[in-house]
């Protein structure tokens, strides 16, 4: 029998002796791609005009200090929120709040970004609830990030 | 090998044959198409194989086009088959592919309809009519109007890929024009041979928008133009002035009346 760990969600892992983030191509200053404030999604207001139309980005708070690229690659263009489904209270608000995104900022996309551990999927779940929810329909990708930044997964869901 | 990677691949076949027996091997049917202009390069990229099987695929037609010349063929890590694993697309693109499925639900019922043909009675008329239909209707102004009017415009149109898709509809229009001409002439022959040939063209076309085009595109577009086809779409979907479920009913008739008896 395994010897118990722990939730993966919070077992403490030590990467430096695979890191190999320090031995990538030199790069200058990152510019950063946000370009809205607030992003918490207790704190955003889904009215906003940056959703109106938009390509939106729901996160997971961990996603963005996971992943090397996370401006670059998917926050360009886009707008955001962040959530964490583990820890977050009142999530019912979260719910009502995607469901706006959809049927009345009418965003064009939604992409939710979430950590490998079990409990991230709760974001995804809580995206396809309000979706199913909703009058409009809109593609859904979903991007599983691993603890050391790679990209596990990404692929559109059913809309 | 360089300047073959430029050349359309119905002329690297028609000088190397042994080619079109390679490009098998990874279920790259390029040899029966009748267009054969797609470049040998784009062909190997829009199959996106697993990278040591491109390199096989690739030192494979290089022995092919070139038997003398001393070239290792690396060995595939992976069993070689280019539909190794289910092809998930985006939700424009599975809206296509679910169209797809009452189109080649008509296909199939074809051979029945034509062992069957009936141009004299007036509902053996009325039924190739109603056939012409789906495909006018529901096959060409409902799905490949989206292809045309919308999906081909985020693309070069010049690009081989889609001129053949293009060509292949341009091919399916003039099958549909013979028939009605033959239904006023009461020429069964000539229906019959169309719809034949219409079943084939469409069969093969499906197949290499499912498999192929498909997939291709959706590695091409954007997170942010893949709202927008949807979205496209679906406006088409409510504009338009052809109901689907009609011809779902005409596809469910067809198939009970030539279901086998039980008994």
């Amino acid at each position: 029998m395994e010897k118990f760990e722990g939730c993966p969600g919070s077992r403490m892992m030590d990467f430096k002796k695979t890191d190999e983030a320090n031995t990538g191509p030199a790069v200058g200053k990152i510019k950063s791609q946000l370009t809205q404030w607030p992003i918490q999604m207790h704190l955003i207001n889904p009215s906003a005009p940056y959703y109106q139309g938009a390509d939106v980005l729901l996160t997971a708070d961990c996603v963005a200090y996971a992943l090397g690229d996370f401006h670059r690659d998917y926050l360009k263009d886009k707008s955001i929120a962040i959530a964490c489904p583990k820890l977050d209270q009142g999530q019912d608000v979260y719910l009502e709040k995607i469901k706006a995104w959809i049927d009345e900022a009418k965003i064009n996309t939604l992409t939710v970004l979430i950590m490998q551990v079990p409990c991230c999927g709760g974001l995804l779940n809580l995206a396809q609830q309000a979706a199913d929810g909703a009058k409009r329909k809109v593609p859904i990708k979903y991007v599983v990030v691993g603890v050391q930044g790679e990209i596990l997964q990404e692929e559109w869901a059913a809309a | 090998m360089d300047e073959y990677f430029n050349k359309g691949i119905k002329e690297i076949i028609e000088k190397f044959p042994e080619v079109e027996d390679v490009l098998n091997d990874y279920d790259i049917g390029c040899g029966p198409c009748n267009v054969g202009i797609c470049l040998l390069k784009d062909i190997v990229a829009i199959h996106r194989l697993p990278e040591d099987q491109e390199r096989q695929l690739m030192a494979r037609i290089a022995k092919a086009i070139d038997p003398d010349r001393d070239i290792r063929i690396p060995r595939a890590e992976k069993k070689i088959t280019a539909k190794s694993e289910e092809l998930k697309y985006s939700p424009p693109m599975k809206k296509l592919v679910d169209e797809h499925v009452l189109i080649k639900r008509w296909l199939a019922l074809i051979p029945e309809v034509v062992e069957n043909l009936d141009v004299e009675s007036e509902e053996g008329r009325r039924l190739i009519l109603e056939g012409i239909d789906m495909i006018r209707s529901y096959a060409d102004k409902y799905h490949h109007a989206k292809e045309e009017d919308i999906l081909f415009k985020y693309f070069d149109e010049e690009a081989d890929i889609i001129k053949v898709m293009h060509e292949d509809h341009t091919h399916g229009r003039s099958l549909v024009k013979e028939m009605l001409a033959a239904l006023d002439k009461r020429d069964a022959k000539t229906i019959a041979a169309n719809l034949m040939a219409y079943r084939e063209l469409l069969t093969e076309h499906i197949r290499k928008e499912d498999e192929i085009l498909y997939p291709w595109m959706d590695n091409q577009l954007s997170t942010h133009q893949v709202g927008e086809l949807f979205s496209k779409f679906g406006e088409v979907d409510r504009q338009i002035d052809v109901s689907p479920g009609k011809y779902e009913v005409f596809i469910d008739q067809l198939e009970q009346k030539f279901a086998p008896q039980e008994g």
